[in-house]
């Protein structure tokens, strides 16, 4: 092809590119928390366990009988983890939990809601191993089906806004649970 | 959607079979590349394969460093099994060099053997984009067309189909034109009219960058991959950008080396 022709093409190519790009700008200011898709369709990402998405709201008692509501942590970031004692990898990992929920105490809430089990195993579980973090009973699977957990343990790392920014599938060791933690923490 | 594939009692995520899957179909088509190009296609197996085990042992060794304090304390957990303890630029960049390194030390045509990787990495592309639909990663945004497919309860444009039959037809292009080259080359015995070197990959990289460029807009911006870049600035979206950019920097090089072929 001439020389001629290719400056042409590769002007053309351009104006077309920029042109393409403008049109396709997200309106609004790149506000963090403010959904991009919100200001483009004029509804916001739905709640979905995604990342990108807004965490689905979870309601569900603990092994003390509290209630717990997940949209009562907004403003704080979470680690949401699902598991069942008679889950050997979920085991391994409470240690890690544990040593993050302590070290990190009012700066990131560790939560560990249980799969189907009732109160008083996952109480005398807890007490064995020494947990101290809340343990959301979801003893009809409500949460696990919102969640779309499929495997055990499975973590999602939600940050300030409630936004999932992270999720973990299999046992998390020190190492990994350092670095998904930055993914929601500072 | 299908993130899971549940066999009995096991449950095999979708995305990273099909990742895998993808690295052995860019290998095995950039092999086949290779011998149309007329050299060892097993060349391109080694070094993807070198490249491969290079980038996972850079990338764990990184993940060591990076959170070492965690492994001080759990040492053997360097030697572990999970399969999230890795970081992806280290490992990446280790991949590339290593293999760059096995094409130096067997003094390989370096430019034949990126047009012999290029139709593969579309490839591999295409196939990862069909995992990452089936696993209901990184999303389109909310359309009423008739082929929306319904995400988390909105339909929305199957972007990653989008770009899967984007990429597929660029290395079909490029798998055309090395066919059609190859037999040119045969039939006169000439290289006149045959594939010049480095071509095909730069048309590749053309047409990777237009699709991106494209398809981009049709993705909804919170849940677009980012590798640590915002997916937005100023509104604008990065990876059209990145798409646009990288299709100009291919047009400006294939203008520089258009000229007649010599015998």
């Amino acid at each position: 092809m001439e020389d001629r022709r290719w400056k042409v093409l590769i002007l053309v190519v351009a104006l077309a590119g920029a042109g393409w790009i403008a049109v396709n700008r997200v309106p609004g200011p790149d506000v963090a928390g403010a959904s991009a898709e919100g200001r483009l369709t004029g509804q916001p990402l739905p709640a979905a366990p995604a990342v990108g998405h807004p965490a689905p709201e979870i309601q569900l008692v603990d092994t003390a009988g509290e209630r717990f509501e997940l949209s009562a942590l907004r403003g704080t970031p979470v680690v949401l983890n699902f598991w069942a004692t008679w889950c050997p990898p979920c085991r391994a990992e409470m240690p890690e939990l544990e040593a993050a929920h302590v070290s990190l105490a009012d700066q990131v809430a560790v939560v560990g809601v249980n799969q189907g089990e009732s109160q008083a195993e996952v109480a005398a579980f807890a007490q064995g191993i020494g947990v101290s973090f809340p343990l959301p009973l979801d003893e009809r699977m409500d949460a696990s089906r919102t969640y779309a957990v499929r495997s055990l343990p499975t973590t999602f790392f939600i940050d300030r806004s409630g936004i999932i920014r992270r999720i973990q599938v299999g046992p998390l060791t020190e190492a990994t649970l350092a670095q998904s933690l930055r993914a929601i923490y500072p | 959607m299908l993130p899971v594939l549940q066999i009995g009692p096991l449950a095999i995520q979708t995305y990273p079979l099909l990742v895998v899957l993808a690295g052995w179909a860019a290998l095995a088509v950039g092999a086949r590349a290779a011998r149309l190009l007329q050299f060892d296609g097993d060349h391109v197996y080694n070094a993807g394969l070198y490249g491969f085990v290079g980038g996972v042992i850079a990338a764990r060794l990184a993940h060591v460093v990076r959170f070492w304090p965690a492994y001080r304390s759990q040492p053997l957990e360097i030697f572990g099994f999970n399969t999230t303890a890795f970081l992806l630029w280290p490992g990446v960049v280790a991949a590339v060099a290593v293999a760059g390194w096995y094409i130096y030390r067997r003094r390989l045509p370096l430019r034949p053997m990126l047009d012999a990787f290029a139709p593969g990495l579309l490839v591999g592309l295409a196939i990862a984009a069909m995992g990452a639909l089936l696993a209901g990663r990184n999303a389109g945004a909310a359309t009423d067309l008739p082929w929306a497919i319904d995400l988390w309860g909105v339909r929305r444009h199957p972007v990653q189909a989008y770009e899967a039959l984007g990429f597929l037809g660029v290395a079909a292009v490029s798998c055309a034109a090395l066919r059609a080259g190859a037999r040119l080359k045969i039939a006169d015995g000439k290289s006149k009219m045959g594939v010049r070197p480095g071509a095909l990959a730069l048309t590749a990289l053309l047409g990777w960058g237009l699709v991106v460029w494209f398809v981009e807009a049709f993705r909804t911006p919170e849940v677009a991959p980012t590798f640590g870049w915002p997916a937005l600035l100023g509104g604008v979206r990065v990876w059209q950008v990145v798409g646009l950019g990288a299709a100009l920097v291919a047009m400006g090089a294939l203008r520089a080396r258009a000229r007649p072929m010599e015998d």
